[in-house]
């Protein structure tokens, strides 16, 4: 399969991603520079799922929310609207293509976790995909930002705003067991899963099961992405 | 045409589906542009007056996506832009990166998109302006060859000479209101009694004299030359001629042309400004 010249929006976006070497390069390095070392040390493990957790998120969430902003303000995200492409399907491509990169820039700094805390290979598994899907969660929160704004600055001002109540429902650093209102919000929750599946690999005990991990996860995500290809429309129509 | 805000980018952009009219519905091949805007799109091609791309994608990867984006095959957008690289004089630079490209190869490569698919509507928006000169004559060329196979063109543009010499009906927007419409022929005998008087000169010169003339209507500076509409009276030229020397004008050329476009602009923009007043 060919991808440059590129004949699909995501093909394009992969091979953009490849081309920029010095970018390529930082990208790659800097979740391992930030996992690599916590997952080493000795800090308590729950707060070692956190950091991994919190990372995914930051990742996702500006990945799709920055390019997208940017190639609207350039206005080629415009002119890419106005080809027979249907907006949903560019979004669809956006999301699908963004979380696979970034999943790609962090499954090094996953493996080296996985290395120093090593665990059964289910929970490694399903940590490696509850990962993937909050990846997903995460640039589906990116996309349904930029509907609102053109600006990279604005993004991450957004990004703080939704994602601060996600991280306390998801119980990364408090709210460690939720219970009434706040256990039912958890349970809708991606990054739930990923911190559960996260600290079952460092040895917590957890009363999620990996095959939760695998399921709920991925309803929620169908239903998200779902939601936010129907913005596409209003996304790609210019900003007058 | 139309000064400035008159509303032409925003007509191209309804007529490209970026934008729902307030009301109203056009056609394009018999296709309701509103109910099935993506079939519309399909046929349409179309040069933004500012066109971006992906810098870091060469001209040729640009050109590609768009062409595929279109619909079209992979032997068949190989061979277009092939085509249309050499046309253009760009494949000596396809493979280079677009952010390494001159505002005028990027003004080429957005032609090349526009026009790689086959569009049975071209919607061209400022599009020559930009290109050098032997790039311009091959635009002019291509736009000819073009209308002659059938394509439909909508060329939004201020540029007097090109829209003289390429379109078949011109059409003046002023406020978003269209105020007259006609072959070039046509509107420049509607304004009759207009002279054009085009007067090079050796050194700039302060041009208020020129202007109390009696029948000047307007006194354009172009660089140290002027040019001076006016009134179609015996002796008219003589007054100028005099205004421009009493200014200190020193004239190494003269020119008394019919009306052109730009005249007809000049009359239109200002009935309207006067109409509003």
């Amino acid at each position: 399969m060919k991808v440059n010249p590129p004949d699909a929006y995501w093909k394009k976006d992969v091979t953009l991603f490849f081309s920029r070497r010095f970018a390529l390069v930082i990208k790659m390095v800097y979740p391992l520079a930030i996992i690599g070392p916590v997952a080493a040390s000795g800090i308590p493990e729950q707060y070692k799922a956190a950091v991994i957790g919190i990372v995914a998120i930051m990742a996702g969430t500006f990945g799709s929310g920055e390019s997208l902003t940017s190639d609207l303000n350039d206005g080629i995200l415009g002119r890419v609207a106005l080809t027979p492409i249907r907006p949903q399907r560019i979004v669809f491509e956006v999301l699908a293509v963004n979380a696979l990169l970034d999943f790609l820039q962090l499954l090094p700094a996953l493996l080296v976790a996985y290395l120093f805390n090593l665990a059964p290979a289910v929970w490694m598994l399903a940590a490696t995909f509850a990962v993937f899907t909050t990846l997903v969660a995460a640039n589906c929160i990116g996309v349904f930002i930029a509907n609102f704004t053109t600006s990279p600055a604005d993004v991450l001002l957004y990004a703080t705003a939704i994602l601060f109540p996600l991280i306390y429902v998801s119980g990364f650093f408090r709210n460690q067991d939720p219970s009434g209102l706040s256990a039912a919000l958890r349970d809708f929750v991606p990054f739930a899963y990923m911190n559960d599946a996260l600290k079952a690999v460092f040895g917590l005990a957890t009363p999620t099961t990996p095959l939760e991990v695998f399921v709920y996860p991925t309803l929620i995500c169908v239903v998200v992405i779902f939601a936010v290809c129907l913005t596409g429309p209003k996304l790609l129509s210019p900003r007058m | 045409m139309g000064p400035n805000g008159s509303g032409k980018s925003t007509l191209l952009r309804v007529l490209s589906t970026a934008l729902r009219p307030d009301s109203g519905a056009f056609r394009v091949g018999g296709t309701d542009s509103l109910k099935s805007p993506r079939v519309v799109r399909a046929q349409t091609g179309l040069m933004v007056d500012r066109p971006t791309h992906y810098g870091d994608l060469s001209g040729w990867a640009n050109a590609y996506f768009f062409a595929r984006a279109y619909g079209m095959a992979e032997e068949k957008a190989e061979a277009s832009l092939t085509e249309l690289f050499d046309y253009f004089d760009l494949a000596e630079y396809r493979d280079d990166k677009v952010k390494t490209y001159s505002y005028g190869m990027g003004k080429k490569l957005a032609l090349i998109e526009a026009l790689a698919h086959g569009p049975r509507l071209l919607l061209l928006d400022e599009a020559s302006l930009g290109l050098d000169y032997t790039s311009q004559l091959a635009y002019q060329r291509k736009i000819r060859d073009l209308k002659e196979s059938g394509v439909a063109i909508l060329l939004g543009s201020n540029q007097v000479d090109e829209v003289e010499s390429l379109c078949d009906r011109v059409a003046f927007l002023h406020r978003g209101r269209l105020i007259q419409e006609g072959s070039p022929e046509e509107l420049i005998s509607s304004i009759k009694g207009v002279r054009r008087i085009e007067a090079a000169l050796r050194n700039p010169v302060g041009y208020g004299a020129v202007e109390e003339v009696p029948g000047v209507a307007r006194v354009v500076p172009e660089g140290r030359n002027l040019v001076v509409h006016c009134e179609d009276r015996p002796g008219i030229v003589a007054d100028v001629v005099a205004g421009v020397v009493n200014a200190g004008g020193d004239i190494t050329d003269l020119a008394v042309r019919r009306p052109n476009l730009e005249d007809v602009y000049v009359k239109l923009t200002g009935e309207a400004l006067l109409n509003e007043g």
